[in-house]
């Protein structure tokens, strides 16, 4: 063999060595605790929920599962146990799809919870990647395949991750790589489960959450500049295909599986901008509204909570940061209202709590908004 | 298929080298029409439904270049030929990527109502450009005749396909009808591998890497003043890292086959006024400007507002080329400014003395690049309006924000910025010589230094440790 045959050899082996290397690392500190829980190093979590989902349900005990989008990702796993008496996993992630939420509920189904507490609303149906084309969402990591595994094992981006957990876990080192570590530079800052996803506390919740900023966005979002995007994305055809597929299939495919499925505190102004700004788009949310609570009554399974009426909330603009997003303090409210079934939709009359969600809105006057 | 795939690299690159040389020891054309099918095979992985477009393209044009150089044709009749072919490759090219633009721009004016929904064919603009001056060169006397396996691997090489270098046809075809090329070269190989792996690792590592940065000043929410800087760095910087890294690879992956592709990038952010720019980034396409578009418009040979005017004409046609959209005009009509500014400066401004060389020079690297950086806004916006905004936002020093996030940025920002400016680039590191036709001389030929052998390894694995699911290289989408 000649020389240069031999510098060909050499480098093709030492780069194997260096990604077969990288893959040990990952096995042994293993960030997602896919393959076991954290016990040799400290576990540490990520606030990328699509990706750190898939270790969630691997490595937690839980009977309970809480999804949901933007809308509930602030929740705190200790105050839902609290409130409803239960061992929770909070799995919501901003801006999911349904496809995306069934795919992690259906994953985590396989561990036998009881019990699925799901954060519903019409924006989660618009049509969407199928989960497989979805670029954010790793899904063979969740169905555990080759692909998935080898992909988080021969992963440069983990492996940095998983040498500075070791570096954490390491007695002399740890207080100074602790004080270093930051969601800004790596992906896995976060000690405690609890805190994946929650408000830091540092954030000044008066300035996030009041009149103010709710009322700006309302501006916003009516401006004619902007005011088509209120109706973008709207299909009551496809939002009722992805319903029955990604709802009422999971629904139907689990039923000694508890459904708290619960439409989320809107602040009263995101329906007042559609009225206003798109009330096709209004009457189209409103008519999709009414068909998932006619189609969810159908199953023993399921209890609808329809907190979209909570007017003492909905109509509080200080509780919201723009029209949908609404304040640490209303997240324990909305816990006590489904612990307490206050808003619990009849199911001899689905469409009644939608009723009185219409009359609001038709009798709400903009002029309130002045001087906010 | 990207070049930054498992796929690719762990399936499709080894069976294509290992046909090549296989059928190398039957002949000199088998391997040409294997290479020519892969490109295909490439091709098609992932653009299948352009797969005819492609191949009729090349046969309109090696027909057209039949005639032109195998027919005793008079003047007018070459002429109605090279025009027929050249009309076609650009109505085909026309219809594809701008007819979309076209219609969008009637129905602001007119109010006209026109739908135009086509998807672009990855690679049209390279292929046509290629190829145009492919009947050009055949219309001038300057092309032998070409056999038909050859013609087609020359247009369809998967190095290139893609997303450039734009080649020549003088360049290539002698290389592919080179018989010691169908022999497997381990000295080739392994220099190929590392340019690969260095092109590899600008792409998925650095590239990538800067990504999420660019959101900054391009994303949804209204930027600071800082974050639209650090924003217009990342994308200036991720571009570089990018389109280069996709260059390195394409170069890698050809010698690998024994063929020895043009460079397109020569540390582009080191220069020091924007003509030197233009020497160094995507040198290819740059050459094709100048020879088969600012030459023919008259070049600098009809006086000093000629010049300027053709000048304006090629770089806002350069803008054009890579995309259907007005701030791609705005991107290219900047840079032809600005190379009339620096033409002008040339002529007319002052002669500088000795001793303010320096500080001078250093002056003139730091304005190029930050005309360079603005240019890019153009390129990168979704809109017109969006670029005035972010440049509007870069101009007003009194929103800052710097925080956590911002100061740890701005060193990632300084990272990229020292490797490309200060770190030698890959032709440099590898003694790529491509008029040569050598490589690796400097690193002491057939025996490599271990320290650099094993370095470069651990370049290829951090490379791939890298890949990310999904990150197409940004220049396919021209």
């Amino acid at each position: 063999m000649s020389a240069t045959a031999k510098n060909l050899l050499r480098f093709l082996c030492a780069s194997l060595l260096i990604m077969l290397a990288a893959a040990a690392l990952n096995f042994v500190v293993d960030p997602l605790q896919l393959f076991r829980p954290a016990r040799l190093f400290a576990a540490m979590y990520s606030q990328d929920s699509r990706m750190q989902d898939a270790g969630l349900i691997r490595s937690q005990d839980f009977d309970t599962v809480f999804m949901g989008t933007s809308l509930s990702i602030h929740f705190r796993q200790s105050d839902i146990d609290r409130l409803l008496g239960v061992k929770s996993l909070k799995l919501a992630m901003t801006g999911s799809t349904s496809h995306e939420q069934s795919f992690v509920i259906a994953a985590a189904l396989e561990r036998h919870p009881r019990r699925v507490i799901w954060q519903v609303d019409d924006w989660i149906f618009r049509d969407a990647p199928e989960t497989d084309q979805d670029i954010y969402l790793p899904a063979d990591l969740y169905r555990r395949n080759i692909r998935g595994l080898a992909g988080y094992l021969f992963s440069g981006a983990m492996a940095r991750e998983s040498a500075w957990i070791l570096a954490r876990s390491i007695p002399p080192l740890a207080p100074a790589v602790a004080r270093l570590t930051t969601g800004v530079l790596f992906k896995f800052p976060i000690a405690r489960v609890d805190d994946i996803n929650t408000l830091r506390p540092d954030v000044d919740v008066a300035e996030a959450y009041n009149a103010r900023k709710s009322v700006a966005a309302f501006r916003r979002v009516i401006d004619p500049v902007r005011s088509a995007y209120l109706a973008e994305g709207y299909s009551y055809q496809a939002m009722v295909k992805n319903f029955e597929r990604d709802a009422v299939g999971l629904i139907a495919k689990n039923p000694d599986v508890k459904f708290d499925i619960y439409f989320p505190p809107y602040s009263i102004l995101q329906w007042v901008a559609m009225r206003d700004a798109a009330p096709a788009t209004l009457q189209l949310v409103f008519d999709f509204s009414a068909y998932m609570a006619q189609r969810l009554a159908q199953f023993p399974n399921v209890r609808l909570h329809d907190l979209r009426v909570a007017k003492e909330t909905t109509h509080n603009l200080g509780n919201y940061a723009d029209v949908i997003h609404h304040s640490p303090a209303i997240d324990l409210k909305v816990l006590s209202w489904l612990a307490a079934g206050t808003y619990v939709v009849d199911r001899a009359a689905p469409t009644a709590s939608l009723e009185r969600l219409k009359a609001q809105v038709a009798a709400y006057n903009v002029d309130e908004t002045r001087g906010q | 298929m990207l070049f930054n795939s498992y796929p690719f690299i762990f399936l499709f690159l080894p069976i294509a080298l290992l046909g090549y040389f296989a059928l190398g020891r039957l002949g000199n054309l088998a391997p040409v029409v294997w290479l020519a099918l892969a490109s295909l095979a490439f091709y098609s992985a992932s653009n299948w439904q352009f797969v005819p477009l492609l191949m009729a393209s090349v046969a309109f044009n090696y027909v057209i270049g039949l005639l032109l150089i195998a027919k005793p044709l008079g003047p007018a009749a070459r002429l109605a030929a090279v025009t027929a072919g050249v009309a076609g490759d650009l109505l085909v090219l026309g219809t594809f990527k701008y007819a979309g633009f076209l219609a969008a721009n009637l129905n602001a004016v007119f109010a006209a109502g026109l739908t135009v929904n086509i998807l672009l064919p990855v690679g049209i603009s390279f292929y046509t450009f290629t190829q145009i001056a492919f009947l050009v060169d055949a219309y001038r006397g300057n092309v032998a005749r070409y056999a038909l396996p050859h013609y087609a691997l020359f247009v369809t090489y998967f190095p290139h396909l893609i997303a450039g270098p734009i080649l020549h046809h003088r360049d290539m075809i002698p290389q592919f009808e080179r018989k010691e090329t169908k022999r497997p070269d381990p000295h080739l190989i392994l220099c190929g591998l590392i340019i690969f792996a260095i092109g590899l690792f600008k792409k998925t590592c650095l590239a990538d890497g800067i990504q999420p940065l660019v959101a900054l000043a391009f994303g949804p929410t209204a930027p600071s003043f800082d974050q639209a800087w650090i924003g217009a760095l990342a994308y200036t910087f991720q571009l570089y890292f990018d389109f280069s890294g996709y260059s390195d690879m394409a170069i890698g992956i050809s010698l690998m086959f024994g063929i020895f592709l043009p460079l397109n990038f020569n540390s582009p952010y080191k220069a020091q006024n924007i003509i030197d720019f233009w020497r160094r980034w995507h040198m290819t396409l740059s050459q094709f400007l100048r020879d088969y578009l600012y030459i023919p418009l008259g070049g600098n040979r009809r006086g000093p507002v000629l010049r300027y005017v053709n000048l304006m004409i090629t770089m806002a046609l350069g803008g054009l080329w890579h995309g259907a959209a007005w701030t791609f005009v705005i991107w290219g009509g900047l840079h032809g400014l600005y190379l009339c500014v620096n033409h002008a400066w040339n002529n007319f401004g002052p002669a500088i003395p000795a001793r303010l060389a320096k500080p001078a020079n250093l002056a003139a690297f730091v304005l190029t690049f930050l005309s360079v950086v603005v240019a890019w806004v153009f390129f990168r916006a979704d809109s017109l309006p969006s670029a005035l905004s972010i440049l509007s936002k870069m101009a007003d020093p009194t929103q800052i924000v710097f925080g956590r996030g911002e100061i740890a940025y701005a060193l990632f920002i300084a990272v990229y910025a020292g490797i490309a400016w200060f770190a030698p680039n890959t032709q440099t590191i590898m003694d790529y010589d491509h008029k040569n036709r050598t490589v690796g001389e400097a690193l002491g030929g057939r025996r490599m230094r271990p320290l650099f052998l094993y370095a470069t390894a651990a370049v290829l694995a951090f490379g791939i440790l890298g890949i990310q699911q999904h990150s197409e290289f940004i220049y396919f989408r021209f």
